[in-house]
């Protein structure tokens, strides 16, 4: 059963200054399992996640990855077991272009006339931008040398997500994904997701939409106030049970 | 504003991209054809190579210049950070008698170190570039003074002079070829490696460039360390230029390289920029003095063009943005 656990945080706390954002959390995913990570505006979620990713060091406790215990002291040292987040805000740099931005800090290179350092390859990165658009989330779009702030908010998740999963990626985390998407965005996107469980990467969601969550999750992890206060199989639960757990009332630990 | 209104956003992107490229070269051809109307003098071989041999220290700086403002910061030091680059080269000339390599490698390294300073005030101890490079403005022109007590260096050997006033085969400006060598390898570094693409990502979004996995305090000290080696690198140029060198020297380059860098194109909150764009924007600034001159204008009013193209010019872009989206 151990084996089944990617993912394990022990007793992880977390303040700034002096607001507790995480006490003493929890929080386990399984191989191949999408997971929605629920609950109210300054409950935790995104620093929790920040803490997975290595964006933040955590106070306390302890992150377990496949079993082994893990220290990640910046984004390079999760991205290099496999985690990848797109954020609420997507980090894109809105003014470098698409491929500048899939692979950012990961640049394709090639020497030029056989001269001995190596330069950007950007044609290399162009075709692979749009061919990994085209085949993994059916997206065209016309000129990819473009800023991305020009693009709409649909297209710039588009490219957040094909960074993403570009890399060898098996934990994905998405900080709310469906935010900024109309309804056929939110179709590709869960098309997608069950393109990547089959691919066998485990997914964490982060929303505040339940229809959506209810749509596309296994199990579904409540945080409030800093704690983890509910973790239900989706299909044994309801939405009112989880509005409940949110909003407080219901203390299963 | 009816008309931009009807156009789609496609259209509007393109026109902007338009705008953003063509805009300053746009400028500078409008700005020769007024100052040749003027003074058909303006136009003559001579005097356009005597423009672009003004122009070669400044073209040399605004090409660190655009890395550092890409990057989000600024360098206020840059003036004098010349003086005491160029006083100390000078007096290791004419005290100590060095010979000329060493004494330019020494420079060029005490370049470098100062914008290693100044990079780390900026990464290391927080403090906005404004504030850092303000400081280190002051401080180093004071260490100038102190170092040379108001002397005047001067009768350089015949190499140093030769970089300043040369020309090559008779005909090229040896300046002229040393800026365009350092635009050419300035080019190469902004747009075809990955230190300046990080340079375009911490400037245009530090936090996401962080997420990514970039070391963003050792790509912005980078961009500090090349400003003070141009900067040292231009110093020589001109001490091989006006054949003289004291602690007073270099007093509003910095402000000059940096309207020169706005005036091409050059975000000033970072995240956008152009090499050649700079280049451009140190040739126009090199084209009013001229011009100017030519027209018979005094001296002063020159600065009041080049503060009013500097309005002008960021007003242009601002409302291209707007409306252009780029």
């Amino acid at each position: 059963m151990k084996e089944e656990l990617l993912v394990r945080m022990v007793g992880i706390s977390k303040s700034f200054g002096g607001l507790k954002a995480l006490d003493r959390v929890n929080f386990e995913l399984h191989r191949g399992e999408i997971l929605g990570l629920v609950g109210d505006n300054g409950a935790g979620k995104s620093t929790l996640i920040k803490i997975l990713t290595g964006a933040y060091l955590p106070d306390e406790g302890e992150i377990y990855i496949d079993g082994k215990q893990v220290f990640f002291r910046e984004p390079k040292d999760a991205e290099k077991m496999g985690v990848a987040a797109i954020y609420q805000d997507l980090a894109l740099i809105p003014t470098l272009d698409a491929p500048g931005n899939m692979f950012l800090g990961k640049e394709l290179k090639k020497s030029f006339l056989g001269v001995g350092f190596k330069l950007l390859d950007r044609k290399g990165m162009m075709q692979e931008t749009r061919k990994v658009l085209k085949q993994r989330l059916g997206m065209e779009i016309s000129d990819l040398s473009r800023p991305v702030h020009v693009l709409s908010g649909g297209q710039q998740q588009g490219i957040a997500i094909a960074r993403a999963v570009h890399a060898k990626v098996n934990i994905l985390i998405m900080d709310e994904p469906t935010s900024a998407l109309g309804t056929r965005g939110r179709q590709e996107l869960f098309r997608l997701i069950d393109q990547l469980k089959e691919e066998a990467v485990s997914i964490i969601m982060i929303s505040h939409n339940l229809v959506h969550i209810f749509e596309v999750s296994d199990r579904i992890v409540v945080l409030r106030n800093g704690q983890r206060v509910g973790d239900r199989v989706t299909s044994e639960s309801n939405r009112k049970e989880i509005v409940h757990l949110i909003v407080g009332g219901e203390n299963e630990e | 504003m009816r008309i931009l209104s009807s156009m789609s956003r496609e259209k509007r992107t393109k026109i902007g991209r338009l705008m953003e490229k063509a805009g300053p070269f746009a400028a500078l051809v409008v700005l020769a054809i007024i100052f040749t109307a003027i003074n058909p003098r303006f136009i003559y071989i001579n005097n356009l190579i005597n423009v672009i041999r003004q122009a070669a220290v400044y073209i040399i700086l605004v090409v660190g210049m655009t890395f550092v403002i890409t990057g989000a910061g600024i360098d206020l030091s840059i003036g004098s950070m010349i003086a005491v680059c160029t006083c100390i080269a000078g007096s290791l000339l004419q005290d100590f008698g060095l010979p000329l390599f060493p004494v330019i490698l020494i420079t060029l390294a005490l370049g470098a170190f100062i914008g290693l300073i100044n990079g780390l005030l900026v990464t290391r101890f927080f403090l906005p570039p404004f504030i850092a490079t303000l400081g280190m403005m002051v401080t180093l022109r004071g260490i100038a003074l102190i170092h040379s007590s108001g002397r005047i260096y001067h009768a350089f050997p015949a190499p140093l002079l030769y970089m300043g006033r040369g020309m090559i085969f008779g005909v090229f400006p040896a300046p002229i070829a040393i800026a365009f060598a350092i635009v050419f390898i300035g080019y190469i570094l902004f747009k075809w490696t990955t230190f300046g693409q990080y340079c375009i990502a911490i400037g245009g979004h530090k936090e996401g460039a962080r997420l990514s996995g970039i070391n963003t305090y050792r790509y912005e000290t980078l961009n500090y360390v090349l400003m003070g080696f141009l900067t040292a690198f231009s110093g020589i140029v001109l001490m091989g230029r006006i054949d003289s060198t004291q602690a007073i020297i270099g007093s509003n380059m910095e402000i000059h390289t940096i309207a020169a860098v706005i005036i091409g194109g050059t975000n000033l909150f970072g995240g956008r920029g152009t090499i050649s764009g700079s280049v451009i924007g140190a040739v126009i600034l090199a084209i009013i003095a001229n011009g100017l001159i030519l027209a018979g204008v005094s001296f002063f009013w020159q600065q009041v063009v080049t503060g009013l193209i500097i309005i002008l010019a960021v007003a242009l872009s601002i409302f291209r943005e707007r409306h252009f989206y780029v």
